[in-house]
């Protein structure tokens, strides 16, 4: 059971870098993929479908942390304090300025909101990634931290990149990508991540909830798995590159 | 202020907003997946406008349930390692099953039923409103389980340095839960039957061209509230009998918990008092009573600030237990936690936040005022739909 829990640690911690690092990394080059207002508006309606069910895959980490791991979620989060804080406030930007920046007109209106999206991403990228050094750095945040909070970025950019040229084939950054080169740099955003979670590892294990609360998670959890896959699934295919050339307004 | 009031005042500050969003969620969603039913199986075009007009007001109050919500889930770790570490083996189960169980799923349909308009068959897009409905209610359960467990530590055992899980059934049949869990879903189905009752009377009272529209949901929204008003009035007197048994002095000596329990049981009275003996019995003609419409705009706040009330009186009833006689407050505090660290957190998630909040009800309002006409979710292609969504984009 204890080694169950973990996959499914293991698989939201690095889902969520794979399924919602390209919403961040699209963030961080809006304003270099998107010149124009029409550009970035494209630019977001491609990632936009995706956004909501790639964020709650870090929802789900911080409740599996919560009710499987329940002495490490004190000590990381406490442990990270300034990190965690700056990672929130920058999802709140960002999220934002996704839902706000249509619903008003004016092109001022919509650009600050854009510009809301782009530093949000930025504080998003950062902050993991001088957190994933601080966690395999014993909790402090050092240069090398840094250092970290750039490869994560540059990971994240990647993945954007290729995600918007397999959704928006041609259109946004001039190039074409198949789901294999998206496949690629969705190991690549999650790659960071694994590298800590495979160190991490044994500590995290020894820090398991007894098997009564793991009993009581998998009776609760376990038979939601399918509906949960299904939806994800069902996001995929509804919005993926077949559907992107209709003229169905964004809500984002 | 010291360190632990500072950390309680940032848990009170993002735990109001949160709550004051989250309820018209809870409220909206029901009547947003009602009126979409009635479209798909009835097929009247109205049933249609009203699913996007009421959906769009639901969807962007939505926005800042998430972000509020997101600094709440997080919030446990940094200011409260000692709940986890005393509690966590029974206090992270409700909320990792909520998480995983509940929001997980209504996050996801949430996005395919914004961006289904027009992709999805009929069908499979109204299951997907009711996917989303089902799984807010599951949430508020297992959040409730989660809060009840704080009031009364049911089915746990003292192992000296930790609580430990020994009857699930007992935390889910905890009578601070049962009689708890009625009284908030009708408080969030009054609050959101308010909403759609205060604006039909705004959008009456100005004599617009959507008479039908809005008398069709004016007299929804009436209906809902009085749901909403007799669950929450008639189990907020039951929770008298639990509160008695488990946490007898709750309200003595406790400025804050008694001030709150008695403005919040003047409003609710009041609100029953017109909803179901003014309101309720002239449904049928107070579509066209324009004397009333302001009367029924001017209640629209009063179930917020209601809820805010109820809960300031459960939470800060229980001080100084964190949960209640097992672990203070104080000893929950996360070990090494300084002034500087909270204050800086503070100013920043009640800056943005509460900036965003306002925000936020703007936009609503905004959309209340322009009009079923002017609704941006839902739009299809084709440039009729493309010129009205361009309007309100």
């Amino acid at each position: 059971m204890d080694i169950l829990w973990f996959g499914v640690f293991a698989v939201l911690l690095l889902g969520y870098f794979a399924l919602e690092g390209f919403d961040i990394g699209l963030g961080m080059l809006l304003p270099v993929l998107g010149r124009s207002q029409e550009g970035r508006d494209r630019v977001v309606a491609a990632m936009a479908p995706f956004v909501l069910a790639g964020e709650v895959w870090l929802v789900a980490v911080a409740g599996v942390l919560f009710g499987v791991y329940p002495r490490a979620e004190g000590e990381v989060l406490f442990g990270l304090y300034p990190l965690v804080v700056s990672l929130l406030v920058s999802w709140i930007v960002r999220d934002a300025g996704l839902w706000f920046r249509r619903r008003l007109d004016g092109r001022a209106w919509r650009a600050g909101w854009d510009g809301a999206i782009c530093l949000g991403s930025w504080g998003l990228a950062l902050s993991w990634g001088t957190a994933l050094v601080a966690l395999a750095d014993g909790m402090s945040v050092t240069p090398l931290g840094l250092a970290g909070g750039a490869v994560v970025a540059a990971a994240l950019a990647f993945h954007g990149w290729t995600f918007v040229s397999w959704r928006l084939p041609g259109q946004v950054t001039g190039a074409s990508r198949g789901a294999g080169a998206l496949l690629a740099s969705a190991c690549v955003a999650a790659a960071p991540a694994a590298v800590l979670l495979a160190g991490a590892a044994p500590w995290l294990l020894g820090h398991t909830a007894p098997a009564d609360t793991l009993n009581v998670l998998s009776f609760m959890i376990l038979p939601l798995a399918p509906l949960m896959a299904g939806g994800q699934v069902w996001v995929w295919r509804t919005f993926g590159p077949r559907g992107a050339a209709d003229r169905i307004p964004s809500f984002f | 202020m010291d360190v632990l009031d500072l950390a309680r005042m940032q848990f009170a500050v993002t735990g109001s907003l949160h709550f004051l969003f989250v309820v018209l969620t809870l409220g909206l969603a029901p009547l947003v997946a009602i009126m979409q039913t009635l479209w798909t199986f009835r097929g009247d075009p109205v049933h249609e406008r009203m699913t996007r007009f009421w959906g769009q007001i639901y969807v962007i109050n939505y926005a800042l349930g998430i972000v509020t919500g997101l600094v709440m889930e997080f919030q446990f770790g940094l200011s409260w390692s000692g709940l986890s570490h005393y509690a966590g083996d029974v206090f992270g189960a409700p909320l990792a099953i909520e998480t995983l169980g509940a929001f997980f799923l209504e996050s996801t349909f949430l996005g395919l039923w914004i961006f289904g308009w027009h992709r999805l068959p009929r069908g499979l897009h109204l299951a997907c409103i009711w996917i989303v409905t089902l799984t807010a209610y599951a949430s508020a359960f297992w959040i409730m389980v989660a809060n009840s467990f704080l009031q009364n530590p049911a089915g746990t055992v003292d192992r000296g340095d930790h609580l430990e899980l020994v009857d699930f059934g007992a935390l889910l049949a905890n009578p601070m839960l049962t009689m708890a869990l009625p009284h908030v879903v009708g408080a969030a189905l009054l609050t959101g039957g308010s909403v759609v009752m205060g604006a039909s009377a705004y959008q009456l009272f100005r004599r617009t061209p959507e008479q039908e529209f809005f008398t069709k949901s004016l007299r929804l929204g009436v209906v809902v509230a009085s749901v909403g008003v007799v669950l929450a009035v008639a189990f907020g007197y039951a929770q008298f009998g639990p509160v008695g048994e488990f946490q007898p002095g709750k309200f003595d000596d406790k400025p804050l918990a008694g001030l709150g329990l008695g403005f919040m049981i003047m409003i609710g009275s009041l609100l029953q008092l017109v909803v179901l003996f003014f309101l309720l019995p002239v449904i049928r003609w107070l579509p066209r009573w324009r004397w009333a419409h302001p009367v029924v705009m001017l209640m629209t706040p009063l179930p917020f600030l209601a809820a805010i009330l109820g809960w300031l009186a459960r939470e800060a009833g229980r001080q100084p237990w964190l949960i209640n006689g097992r672990l203070t407050v104080a000893d929950a505090m996360s070990p090494g936690l300084t002034s500087g660290m909270v204050t800086t957190s503070l100013i920043a998630f009640t800056a943005v936040l509460g900036l965003l909040a306002v925000v936020d009800y703007v936009l609503i309002a905004r959309v209340v005022r322009r009009g079923p006409a002017a609704v941006a979710l839902g739009a299809g292609p084709g440039p009729d739909r493309e010129r009205a969504a361009a309007l309100s984009l």
